[in-house]
């Protein structure tokens, strides 16, 4: 029983570790591919919406196996770890991009002007009007991306990486038992994710948002 | 003899099928106050968001202070200008909305220093000290502190003034500044342009339908119809004697709605 515990909390970090370098890879990739999608320039345009087209239309699994079983042959040796970050990375990322696009062009047309009557560069109008206020809207569906993406992890365990999941079947394997492993695993991917609800909901509260309103009401 | 510091020269602007500004020309004075009246969709408010840069012209030219605005050269040739020209030539010019534009995440304050800090690298204490000043102009040195939301639409359009005052522009342009306000709030806004008209000899450019203020206001009054100049001159004669019957309708219309001239 000990020794059932301790392996599937050793496959606890691994979800964790999985977990965050994903998300963090996603988010990158989001803010990238979201504002391609925006660009005036036409080439950064078509490669972002290459991207997120190519990365929602096809599977999860087959983009896994994909990075870990296929990429080799073109001499791109990944661990399962890094294949699994990479996969799933890009994954949520183009969900994000799509979240990321969706909330800055809900941003009004008045706030783009505003900074051009004051004179602002592209960067700066995104970095200090655009974006703060973009991110409001972006917190929910970011929230669902992280426990979707949370939840997904699992498939690592298909390319032997020791998650939660690979080492719930370890112990099935090693012990027999069945409901245990399956049944603690569950409770920890319930909680993980409930942490990472939580995390979303306070910074939406943080971040206000009845302090931005549009200011448009005369 | 000194120059124009605003060139509009024989422009047109489209919108589609739309032809909203038709072979426009105008020159504006240093110093000088210019009211642009007429019904609406008549081009008045395109006009300056063109010398705002937030319009595209399909045709003719536009110099500021002697530089073009919409145009840049290359190899003895002017061709439609770049982003970095747009810069700066945007410079010289600012501008207030009808709808004030502030930006709801940031306090008054920071709205107004945001810019200078930015674009001119203004050091952050000097900005403040700045834009305070400016505050306490508009009368709301009280509200430096506050968030956009927390103010009436006179308060929030008197930030918007001082916010673009902050980058000391040559030429200010007023959109309407007080077609969203409720009628208890325009003489607020008003005061602060007529200080600014009386304490500063800046270039402005109002469009307007409060034809009272416009008469007191600027030295030149346009009245605009169809994308063209129907008739220019003096406020007093543009109100009391105005030539063109369009002008005479227009007026008439305006009156019996409720304004006052």
């Amino acid at each position: 029983m000990v020794e059932s515990l301790s392996l599937i909390l050793r496959g606890l970090q691994t979800t964790v570790s999985l977990t965050i370098f994903s998300l963090t890879l996603a988010l990158v990739v989001s803010f990238l591919a979201g504002l391609g999608r925006l660009s005036k320039n036409s080439a950064v345009r078509a490669a972002a919406i290459a991207y997120i087209e190519f990365f929602r239309g096809t599977s999860l699994f087959v983009q896994l196996f994909w990075a870990f079983y296929v990429l080799p042959f073109m001499g791109v040796e990944l661990s399962p770890m890094q294949a699994a970050v990479l996969a799933l990375g890009f994954n949520y990322g183009a969900y994000g991009a799509e979240v990321v696009r969706a909330s800055i062009n809900a941003i009004g047309r008045d706030q783009w002007e505003g900074c051009v009557a004051l004179n602002l560069n592209y960067f700066q109008r995104l970095r200090h009007v655009i974006i703060p206020q973009a991110i409001v809207i972006m917190l929910p569906p970011f929230g669902n991306l992280a426990v979707t993406l949370l939840k997904s992890t699992a498939i690592a365990s298909l390319i032997a990486l020791p998650d939660l999941t690979y080492q719930a079947q370890l112990v099935r394997n090693q012990t027999g038992q069945t409901l245990l492993p399956f049944a603690i695993i569950m409770i920890i991917y319930f909680a993980i994710s409930t942490f990472l609800k939580s995390g979303i909901q306070l910074a939406e509260r943080r971040l206000g948002a009845d302090r931005t309103q549009p200011a448009r009401s005369a | 003899m000194t120059k124009p510091i605003i060139r509009i020269k024989n422009i047109s602007k489209s919108f589609g099928a739309v032809r909203v500004l038709d072979g426009l020309s105008i020159d504006v004075m240093p110093k000088e106050r210019l009211a642009l009246i007429g019904p609406s969709g008549s081009g008045k408010t395109t006009i300056l968001r063109i010398l705002m840069t937030l319009e595209r012209i399909n045709d003719g030219h536009i110099e500021i202070d002697g530089e073009q605005l919409c145009h840049m050269e290359r190899a003895g040739q002017l061709v439609p200008a770049d982003e970095k020209h747009l810069a700066n030539a945007r410079q010289k010019i600012g501008m207030v909305f009808q709808h004030f534009n502030l930006f709801p995440h940031k306090s008054v304050i920071d709205n107004i220093t945001l810019a200078p800090i930015l674009t001119k690298g203004v050091a952050k204490p000097i900005a403040e000290k700045r834009a305070m000043e400016l505050l306490d102009m508009v009368g709301l040195a009280d509200k430096a502190k506050g968030m956009p939301v927390e103010l009436s639409g006179g308060q929030k359009q008197r930030v918007a003034i001082a916010r673009a005052l902050a980058l000391q522009p040559k030429v200010m342009l007023f959109d309407e500044v007080t077609s969203a306000l409720d009628p208890e709030l325009v003489e607020e806004v008003l005061s602060v342009l007529w200080q600014l008209s009386t304490e500063t000899d800046m270039t402005m450019l109002l469009v307007t339908h409060e034809m009272g203020f416009a008469h007191d206001f600027a030295h030149r009054v346009l009245f605009f119809d169809r994308g063209k100049i129907v008739e220019e001159g003096k406020p007093g004669d543009i109100f009391r004697q105005p030539k063109h019957e369009r002008t005479q309708a227009f007026l008439k219309k305006i009156l019996a709605a409720g304004h006052r001239i």
